[in-house]
């Protein structure tokens, strides 16, 4: 039962009460129950506090108004949990465990219950202790002023010291520590046995004090798993010894309160990356994890991983998907199908013994039952059953016997090898007990024991079964002590029985992600147990007779478990050894003789050993006479069972190999395409003249994305006359795309190419979203063409564009105005560029007549070959529609680098353009050049208009198309002001109406 | 609850440099593949490659970036240097012009990397000791002058291309322990990678940083 839900009740919004436990508060001789629970408040940025809210409570809580608040204890950075050993007490295996809280304040012992759920709240508040990073701000608590009063209300008025108990010792190692110690325990075998005084040590011989070995505080001490176990888990857990390890520093304050907290407690101790911290928020798709497992047990999985092969696409797309952990799970699984590769069979000798005592105590020695054989088995498994048949036992769960007969166990195993005490488990009268032998103890993992009531009701514990379930070495084990409905007509109950415990029986596993494991999902089953199947169909007085003939072949033909799991209805699967020892039921106590009671029962076999797995072979199944306790007589059976044992050396190869195939695998999965072209060469590209080139980018295996990117310091992925079409994509598996270089060069980049302060040379970088990135080179040159040059460097330039060396191309693109002003260093210029001249010379001889002039587009081709009659000086080649000239000529003047008007008069242009007088000044301050070609184009236009009858031009027209290209912006295209565009028309409107 | 067995902690980031034809891509499939590329084609672009290694108990994964040794595609290359922590830069002992060319390729690995970033120098082809045209005395001083770890090796043979790595791997790994290296800081090379909890938290794998590429 949860009791963390009664709490939660109390508690108000921001506060979760993470788990709770029952426990007993001890002071002095006083035990009082209390309910402890870790609640969390979570503050603004995420900030966390826990306090420990301690209740009085009536009966088991299951609402909020069972609980009364009692104290409030904060987790500061003065709080301790600890778990200490009672002074002077002999331990007790699977009894209470000691705790000790302390703070500056108080001090207070709880004893909690045994078991896992005990862990976990150790844990739990260990991890939620603050750590000892002085940069984390103390814990402020504010959130408990509100209980406070509750609290105060409810609390006696002792003081706090009332509850320290001398009786108890503490300074071992914390709970945090604790685990360490464990493990460092477990790590080497022989350092484990009498350690702290928290471990006590049990020796087979018993010859002197008894004494225990606390196994259970090695196998269940929190989130510890076995040596090797499935999977390899063990190299995890010492992963996690070794960060503890280094964590510590030899400092067991930190231990405690830190050593949980593995971001506080890296090996450096500098806090690395503290990503733990928002790992809450982080973990979207956990929860569809565990929907998935829920229906499948570990073994189940482990069955289909060993049985499953995965295909390499699979693997692809498992690794191709980067999440934290697959890569364990692939590796785990790979670990499995391999198993053979790295464990060998080694056999272990089992006892296995059932014994119903009829709720006696121990009167004799068992060792005849127990110690019978001349080798001493590696394994014990001894179940009772009616250990206890009073009222007491059944109601209260709580029985002296079990002491008893655990001592005489204890004391009668065999004397030659010394055993350690796994686990004990009863439920009212059926008890089991595990103990190996002492050097098996740090093989032995994931322990968990249960029970199942079939009694009253069909829950009661007078009836059912205890089991224990644990790895051995890389063997999985579960045993089975069970106490099926009595009476020879009630068989049917007794399968109901032994089905109920099948399923109802459930260990919860050590990742709390996966299903819980039931009886059948082991690879070993030993069952034992009063099964009460009788003999039927036969009298007493024949039952008797035959048995004293030793007949028992007779016999079985009526024993019901024989007649039972013949017909499949019970025990599916297990295999008993054969009987060849009379029934062991029902004596007079005391003596070898046949029930003399009223009843006169008939002799049965009641108590049997049976068994399901592979590798394992009976060398004995006997019952034991001597023993005269009880009205049955004890079994043994001695088994060789094969296990799985792993071979370090080959384990170590075995998963770097693993681990080797991922590495291959992950790179075998980096995306790869492969390209039909990397080198891509344009020769003689030319002004507004598209030159293309394609290749193919090939895909391999593994689904790609693609993608141009920019290099540093760059903002686009390619200079500007470049694109490539698409620049992005995705690719899926042997597929193919093809992409389009496109090389085009406008106004904006001629100039740069004519100055030679850009080339024809790039590199593109495609790059592969998680693979690897391609260089392609783009090579090429530019043929300089008359557009896009300045108006003083053409009226420098006397011969055609092409004609002249590139670097004197270079030099006069490079020339500022102000030095083209200074004619006196050069050779002497001509008045305009003779480009601009052959085409209003042109224009002015075929087209001053032409309908629509300027208006109309022209052809895409004749602009081509007007471009390269101009750039070669073939003028005399001109031939062209007159439309694609007037068109060249706006593009001339559109491409001019600096305007006609130059930017720096654009404003005082705009400024002055209602005053003809005030533009004519403006004009006059113009460099040379640009004035020469403003007067020249004035004139032409000039001449258009007197055949305004023909060509239907009007001033109006060829302001608004001569406005905006003269008289350019120096912000540029991006703002077109109506305003300015409208002042712009004016100023040339003069121009084109007055005499120049 | 427990830290998963089979993840590393670390990633390390390494870059390998040097001229063109010194067997940089070569010496990365030895390591990752265990196999000599005979006709390895030039690389033109980069190339990266993983390997999980173990250095004092620490799995470690190295992403290996294996860049393009051209001269012409120098430029672009440098912006594959940031970030590393571990640089290998590699000459052919066999040409002396690729030995001639290091401090060329030191100046760039010095700038453009954090001044923790270890280099080690690997004369490659060792294999060749015929056509030796660089000794192992004078590589050694220069490594010694100028602060790397130094080693000869072979991508044909595989001798000392495991160790090149881990060295390196090792430098680095001591650096952090000795809190030499800042894990905080931006361009340190390493990420850390905290365990998981039992269960499966999910981080996102860390993608190989481009920054400086805008992708």
């Amino acid at each position: 039962m949860d009791q963390s839900v009664a709490i939660q009740e109390t508690l108000v919004e921001g506060e979760y009460c993470v788990i709770a436990v029952q426990g007993v508060l001890c002071k002095g001789d006083s035990r009082q129950s209390r309910l402890l629970g870790l609640v969390r408040y979570r503050l603004e940025n995420d900030v966390q506090e826990h306090a420990l809210f301690l209740y009085t409570h009536r009966r088991m809580a299951i609402t909020g108004d069972d609980v009364a608040l009692d104290q409030i204890v904060p987790l500061s950075k003065d709080f301790m949990l600890e778990e200490v050993s009672p002074d002077g007490e002999l331990y007790i295996l699977g009894s209470d465990v000691t705790v000790q809280l302390t703070t500056a304040e108080l001090r207070l012992v709880f004893q909690l219950p045994f078991g896992s759920h005990t862990r976990t709240f150790l844990q739990e508040v260990a991890r939620a202790c603050p750590g000892f990073d002085p940069e984390t701000r103390d814990p402020e608590f504010l959130w408990l002023c509100r209980h406070r009063c509750a609290e105060s209300e409810a609390e006696s008025p002792k003081p706090r010291e009332w509850n320290s108990d001398p009786g108890t010792r503490s300074g071992f190692a914390p709970i945090g520590g604790g685990r360490y110690q464990s493990w460092n325990a477990r790590r080497g075998l022989e350092d484990v046995l009498p350690r702290g005084p928290g471990y006590i040590l049990l020796w087979g011989g018993a010859t002197k004090e008894p004494e225990f070995l606390l196994a259970e505080e090695v196998h269940e001490g929190g989130p510890v798993r076995g040596p090797r176990a499935r999977g390899g888990r063990r190299d995890e857990a010492l992963e996690e010894a070794d960060w503890e390890m280094s964590a510590g520093g030899g400092s067991r304050e930190r231990d405690c309160a830190g050593g949980y907290n593995v971001d506080s407690s890296r090996p450096n101790g500098r806090g690395l990356l503290p990503l733990d911290q928002s790992s809450g928020a982080r973990c979207p798709d956990k929860p569809e994890n565990s929907l998935t497992r829920q229906n499948r047990s570990k073994a189940e999985i482990t069955d289909m991983v060993r049985s499953s092969t995965i295909t390499v696409s699979d693997k692809a797309h498992i690794l191709s998907m980067q999440k934290f952990g697959l890569r364990d799970t692939m590796v785990r699984s790979h670990l499995l199908q391999k198993e053979g590769e790295y464990t060998y069979i080694q056999n272990f000798r089992f006892f296995v013994g059932t014994y119903n005592v009829n709720g006696q105590s121990p009167k004799e020695c068992l060792r005849p039952w127990l110690s019978s054989d001349t080798k001493a088995p590696d394994v014990y498994c001894v179940g009772f059953q009616e250990l206890d048949l009073s009222k007491e036992a059944f109601f209260f769960h709580d029985t002296p016997k079990e002491e008893e007969w655990f001592k005489a166990v204890s004391e009668s195993l065999h004397p030659d090898a010394k055993y350690a005490k796994v686990k004990l488990i009863r439920l009212v009268g059926i008890m089991l007990l595990l103990y190996v032998k002492q050097e098996h103890a740090a093989y032995i993992s994931e322990v968990e024991a249960e029970t199942v009531g079939t009694g009253i009701m069909g829950r009661m514990g007078n009836k059912g079964g205890v089991a224990i379930r644990f790895q051995l070495h890389n063997t999985s084990i579960c045993v089975v002590n069970s106490h099926l409905a009595a009476h020879t007509e009630e068989y049917e109950r007794r399968n109901q029985d032994y089905r109920d415990i099948c399923s109802r029986m459930q260990f919860s596993q050590v990742d709390p992600s996966l299903p819980p494991l039931t009886i059948s999902k082991h690879d070993v089953i030993l069952w034992l147990g009063d099964l009460n199947y009788r003999i039927e169909e036969l009298d007493v007085e024949k039952v008797k007779k035959l048995v004293e003939e030793k007949a028992f072949h007779t016999l079985y033909a009526h024993d019901q478990l024989k007649i039972q799991v013949a017909a499949k209805t019970v025990f599916e699967g297990f295999t008993e050894g054969e009987i060849t020892f009379q029934p062991t039921y029902k004596y007079d106590t005391g003596s070898d003789n046949w029930d003399t009671s009223e009843k006169c029962r008939a002799p049965a076999w009641c108590d049997r050993v049976l068994w399901r797995g592979k590798n394992i072979s009976q060398l004995s199944y006997q019952s034991h006479m001597s023993l005269k306790t009880s009205d049955h007589k004890p079994v043994s059976s001695v088994f060789e069972i094969g296990v799985r044992v792993v071979n370090e050396e080959l384990y170590r190869k075995t998963l770097e190999e693993i681990v080797r195939s991922l590495d291959k695998m992950e790179n075998a999965n980096i995306p790869s395409v492969t390209l039909s072209k990397r080198e891509f060469c344009f020769e003689n590209v030319k002004y507004m003249q598209l030159q293309t080139a394609t290749f193919t980018i090939h895909n391999g295996q593994v689904p790609c994305e693609f993608e141009f990117i920019n290099k540093p310091d760059e903002e686009t992925y390619c200079k500007q006359w470049l694109t490539a079409k698409p620049s992005r994509g995705f690719l899926l598996p042997d597929s193919h795309v093809e992409i389009e270089l496109e090389l085009f060069v406008n106004k904006a980049t001629a100039t740069k190419l004519n100055s030679g302060k850009d080339t024809i040379e790039d590199i593109l970088v495609l790059h592969l979203h998680r693979g690897k990135d391609y260089f392609l080179s783009v090579t090429g040159n530019y043929l300089p063409s008359c557009f896009g040059s300045p108006i003083h460097t053409l009226c420098y330039m006397r011969e055609p564009i092409l004609d002249l060396p590139l670097k004197i191309v270079n030099e006069l693109t490079l020339m500022t105005v102000q030095t083209a002003d200074d004619r006196s260093q050069l050779e002497k210029p001509m008045e305009i560029p003779k480009e601009l001249w052959m085409m209003v010379d042109y224009l002015y001889r075929n087209a001053v007549q032409q309908e629509d002039l300027f208006q109309q587009p022209g052809l895409r081709p004749e602009f081509e070959h007007i471009r390269d009659c101009l750039d070669t000086g073939m003028i005399d080649h001109l031939c062209a529609n007159n439309h694609s000239v007037a068109e060249a000529l706006l593009l001339f003047l559109e491409s001019l680098p600096e305007p006609v008007i130059c930017y720096s008069a654009y404003h005082s242009c705009l400024e002055c353009s209602g005053s003809h007088t005030a533009s004519k000044q403006v004009i006059s301050t113009l460099p040379t050049f640009h004035k020469n070609v403003f007067s020249y184009l004035m004139a032409f236009l000039q001449e258009l208009l007197k055949n305004s009858a023909k060509n239907h031009l009007d001033e109006n027209i060829l302001a608004s198309i001569f406005g905006s290209l003269l008289l350019r912006s120096p912000a540029g295209h991006r703002k077109l002001d109506m305003a300015e565009k409208k002042k712009a028309q004016e100023f040339i409107h003069h121009f084109l109406c007055n005499p120049l | 609850m427990a830290t998963t067995p089979y993840n590393y902690s670390y990633i390390f980031k390494y870059i390998i440099i040097g001229d063109m034809g010194v067997g940089k891509s070569c010496l990365l499939h030895q390591f990752t593949e265990k196999k000599f590329m005979a006709d390895c084609p030039h690389t033109i672009g980069v190339e990266f490659g993983t390997r999980i290694i173990e250095v004092s108990g620490q799995k470690i994964k190295l992403q290996i970036w294996d860049t393009a040794g051209q001269e012409r595609f120098r430029a672009v290359t440098r912006s594959y240097y940031r970030g590393a922590a571990g640089a290998l830069m590699v000459y052919d002992i066999t040409r002396r012009s690729t030995y001639n060319h290091l401090s060329s390729w030191l100046t760039d690995a010095r700038n453009l990397t954090n001044p923790n970033t270890v280099i080690i120098l690997i004369g490659n082809k060792a294999d060749l000791e015929a056509q030796r045209d660089v000794t192992y005395e004078e590589a050694k001083q220069f490594a010694e002058e100028n602060g790397l770890l130094f080693l000869e090796a072979s991508a044909k043979t595989g001798e000392n291309v495991e160790d090149a790595f881990l060295e390196a791997a090792k430098k680095i790994y001591q650096n952090i322990q000795d809190g030499s290296l800042d894990l905080n800081a931006a361009e340190s090379g390493v990420q850390h990678k905290p365990s998981a909890p039992q269960g499966g938290r999910l981080t996102s794998e860390p993608q190989p940083q481009r920054e400086g590429c805008g992708c």
